[in-house]
């Protein structure tokens, strides 16, 4: 029994650290927002009295409006459009099985494994020639066909009743009608699921946005925050009240439906 | 007056075929029950008659038009399904007004059929529940319901009972029996439990492999099985088959013995099959129709014993030939390792060709 | 149920769900790996190419900054993936225990790091690892260290500091592969196994183990993928340096492409290598899943 209570002790002693070090910087980011550089700098860890200096650094450098209305509007539009896609798709590798289907679909998880760096150069050069760089449609059109997400989708069809589209069928209803008005809503947490996993990718996609967007005007949360760590003096208080602003969205977001986020990540693989 | 018309029906899937070419009439108002084990064909020829798998080859009529390239909701058949198949984000009555809403009826118009059929089965207070918020009875006759609701010429069935616990499903085959006489319209109807098929048909069809192993009346199956298939799968407990030889076969008239019961004799008046003398046959016994009186004596030894109150089924032996079971009425005093003699009435003996098929 | 066959009605709608997204693929996916395979046999600068046959991978065997990238990305390959995925796997296992105290409190902590943008925790590992940083104070007070440590300055502790960088932000993520795999498991078997006396160990070897194996296969292989796509982290905490000792191949092909005079033609070539070693390195973890599962 004593040998249980210390291997019961350790336990919680370990998941206790783990957590710490899992939560101590998101203290760290919102304690430090409140210091000045130099404090940041020097590990100061109680708050501060710099936070309405540094905000006010941050809006004389950047358009916090422009930023929070071009990732936002990114973020929206592609959310939107890749759930399109990519539930059509998998729902239709899903239901219409046929072996050229089954071949393509399985070319496509072969390609989930093409790293993006290989195809920034000439997706860059194909944007370009089209007079895309610096637009919004730059970002979000490669990100549309996600493979993962139509993955998802396949996988989560599966468990989508048979008897229900047959049911359909009798009622008279066309394929499309079948989709819209009865998969659609009986899969509605699936489609929160992939809501949440797909908005917060591409609220937080940095490398892409950071090769075509390249105007003030155009460029993201994420984009600047990272300029302005990546400054050749980067004045700390002023990222930490960037990068607090920048994680507060998915932060809420997380918490608000930390349930379906998980059951997001986990839908791929079941 | 035929309603619908199957002419040598087949379906494959790529090389494996499941349906193997079958025909049948079923007339207007007829109760069919599809019966057979599963992977018999039963439900694929059910989804083949809805339009939901398409005929690989053969002809489906329906209220004389060929209907195999028709969409499913233009054949004028309503399906219940065996998940029952209620769209799980829709009411009651949206569930049931669906097919309508589709088909561009009006609002009113929809209300009014869904509140009739509601009346028919009593759903009136559960209308505006969504699918999980009923009990498995209840989301049992919404699907009935929504078929209703379409008025067709013929309702199809898939195992809509199977989901059920034993209780609810006797209340719900008596309901269906009865709904059925008061609608009056031709129905389908997919099982594989024997007492499902018994009580709801007015025609069984018994499958086997895709092919129809025996159409008829239920009792006609049951009293005059044409293979040792259909005996064998309707009835329970399940029919005895001994081995037998004939004797003697003189004028259709058989001499029958029983290898693994030396003492036994069977006669049996003239047949219309012709078998020949020292052929091995197929003798089967029903359970149920042992009884003292009968005039085929059997000496056999209990080994096992299950009362079940009302009746008591009694598995007995020699020792060397097959075990024998033996259903009782007034068995309740014999125990395991009890001797007994049992008689058996000739007139009830079905006598079968080694091959299986029936020596009438 | 018999399953339904492909007619060609289906066929066509098949075709007409998946058709949008295969348009896309092809477009964005598709043409940029054929149009890269291309490139990668062109030499020269800017838009201004030639062909140049095998000339970029005889450069690739001269560019000593290009092997130094390749040995980075292995190192932290071989250090980082194996420590995250045991870590992962040992949290997964503690916090399974239903009696455990604070179960949800701890999942939610140890999760909450996937949330953060691969920017916003490139600031903040920046901030904290900085010379007189919090976290050199407190390893100070705690008389771990005599000198702060040198984290950005030092090429081995730049590395140090990227490993625990991309832990902290992956480490939750795969333990809740673990947890689910952890719970799918029938808490009947257990009760067997402690019916038959079988020990805690060997259920834990047994049971627990064998149960995880396709978890570890899965959070292995995309674990692989990603550091070998290891981008945003360095580009924004070192920048690859010092001396280039945490530059990767991707930052190498970014700044090929766009931050030196661009080199499209050897860019995409170096982008084949990471191609080819995905390619290689998830067929070898495949293979040797298959080989374990035999034995």
């Amino acid at each position: 029994m004593r040998n249980g209570l210390v291997h019961k002790i350790g336990v919680n002693a370990a998941l206790a650290i783990a957590s710490f070090v899992s939560v101590f910087p998101f203290f760290w980011l919102m304690v430090g927002a409140t210091n000045t550089s130099a404090e940041i700098l020097r590990g100061k860890t109680s708050v501060g009295g710099a936070l309405s200096n540094n905000f006010q650094h941050l809006t004389e450098q950047v358009s916090l409006l422009t930023l929070f209305y071009n990732s936002s509007k990114i973020s929206i539009i592609a959310t939107v459009l890749t759930l399109i896609v990519a539930s059509l798709a998998g729902y239709g590798f899903e239901i219409f099985k046929t072996r050229w289907s089954e071949r393509v679909f399985a070319a496509l998880l072969a390609m989930l494994s093409i790293p993006f760096a290989a195809l920034m150069i000439p997706l860059f050069v194909t944007m370009a020639e089209v007079h895309l760089i610096n637009t919004h449609a730059a970002v979000i059109l490669p990100s549309i066909a996600s493979i993962f997400v139509i993955f998802y989708f396949r996988q989560a069809s599966k468990s989508f009743p048979g008897e229900l589209r047959d049911a359909a069928r009798v009622d008279g209803l066309k394929e499309w009608q079948i989709f819209l008005h009865v998969y659609v809503p009986v899969m509605r947490s699936t489609y929160a699921a992939a809501t949440i996993i797909v908005f917060m990718a591409n609220w937080n996609n940095y490398l892409w946005p950071l090769i075509v967007l390249q105007t003030n005007e155009t460029k993201t949360v994420t984009l600047a925050v990272a300029s302005l760590l990546t400054a050749y003096t980067p004045d700390y208080g002023v990222v930490m009240v960037a990068t607090t602003l920048a994680t507060l969205p998915t932060l809420i977001i997380f918490f608000a439906l930390q349930r379906q986020f998980v059951q997001g990540l986990l839908g791929s693989v079941k | 007056m035929t309603n619908l018309r199957l002419n040598n029906v087949r379906k494959s899937f790529g090389s494996l075929e499941v349906v193997k070419g079958v025909s049948l009439v079923i007339s207007s108002k007829e109760f069919v029950v599809f019966v057979g084990p599963s992977g018999c064909g039963k439900s694929t020829l059910l989804r083949m008659i809805a339009g939901l798998e398409d005929i690989t080859s053969g002809d489906l009529e329906i209220g004389g038009r060929r209907m195999n390239d028709v969409d499913p909701s233009k054949r004028g058949i309503a399906m219940v399904f065996q998940s029952y198949a209620l769209y799980p984000h829709l009411t009651v009555r949206e569930n049931m007004g669906f097919a309508l809403r589709f088909a561009g009826v009006s609002k009113d118009e929809i209300n009014r059929q869904v509140d009739d059929a509601a009346k028919t089965l009593g759903l009136g207070p559960l209308m505006n529940r969504l699918p999980k918020e009923l009990s498995g009875g209840q989301r049992q006759r919404v699907a009935i319901g929504r078929a209703i609701v379409r008025k067709p010429d013929v309702f199809l069935f898939d195992e809509p009972l199977s989901n059920l616990d034993a209780e609810l499903r006797v209340h719900m085959r008596i309901e269906l029996g009865r709904l059925h006489k008061s609608l009056a319209t031709t129905a389908i109807y997919v099982t594989h439990d024997q007492v499902e098929a018994m009580t709801l048909a007015d025609k069984i069809v018994v499958l086997r492999d895709g092919l129809v192993a025996q159409v008829g009346s239920p009792l006609q199956v049951y009293d005059d099985p044409d293979n040792t298939f259909v005996a064998g799968f309707i009835g329970s407990p399940k029919i005895n088959f001994l081995k037998g030889v004939v004797e003697s076969s003189r004028k259709g008239k058989l001499a029958i013995s029983l290898p693994g019961y030396p003492g036994v004799k069977i006669s049996i008046l003239p047949t219309e099959t012709h078998v020949a003398t020292g052929e091995r046959i197929v003798v089967g016994l029903r359970p149920q129709h042992f009884s003292p009186t009968g005039t085929i004596k059997f000496n056999l030894t209990a080994e096992l014993v299950e009362h079940l109150g009302g009746e008591s089924f009694v598995y007995g032996g020699n020792g060397a030939g097959e075990l024998i079971t033996v259903a009782m009425q007034d068995g309740r005093n014999i125990k395991s390792g009890d001797k007994f003699e049992i008689g058996f009435d000739p007139a009830r003996v079905l006598l079968f060709t080694e091959a299986g098929s029936r020596i009438r | 149920m018999a399953k339904a066959t492909a007619s060609r009605r289906d066929t066509m709608m098949g075709w007409a769900f998946t058709g949008p997204a295969l348009v896309l693929l092809g477009l964005f996916l598709l043409y940029p790996i054929g149009y890269s395979l291309w490139m990668s046999f062109q030499v020269g600068k800017g838009t201004n190419l030639s062909f140049g046959g095998l000339a970029n991978i005889w450069r690739l065997t001269q560019d000593s900054v290009f092997q130094h990238a390749l040995l980075n990305t292995f190192t932290l390959l071989v250090v980082q993936v194996p420590i995250m995925i045991s870590l992962a796997m040992l949290l997964a296992v503690a916090l399974n225990d239903s009696r455990l105290w604070g179960r949800s409190l701890f999942r939610t902590a140890i999760f909450l790091p996937c949330v953060t943008s691969l920017v916003a925790y490139s600031v903040l590992f920046k901030s904290m690892f900085a010379l007189d940083g919090v976290v050199n104070s407190f390893l100070e007070f705690l008389h771990v260290i005599e000198q702060p440590i040198p984290w950005l300055a030092d090429p081995f502790w730049a590395k140090i500091l990227i490993i625990l960088a991309i832990t902290w932000r992956w480490t939750g993520y795969n333990m809740i592969f673990f947890l689910a795999a952890l719970q799918n498991i029938d808490p009947s078997i257990y009760e067997a196994a402690r019916i038959d006396g079988i020990p805690r160990w060997a259920q834990f070897a047994r049971i627990t183990l064998p149960a995880l194996k396709p978890v570890v296969l899965f959070t292995t292989v995309t674990s692989t993928i990603g550091t070998l796509q290891l981008f945003d982290e360095v580009n924004n905490i070192t920048q690859g340096g010092p001396s280039d000792s945490t530059l990767t191949l991707s930052l190498y092909i970014y700044n090929l492409s766009f931050k030196f005079m661009p080199s499209f033609g050897y860019a995409a070539t170096v982008s084949y290598v990471i191609v080819v070693l995905v390619a290689v390195l998830t067929f070898v973890q495949f293979v040797a899943a298959r080989e374990r599962r035999r034995t």
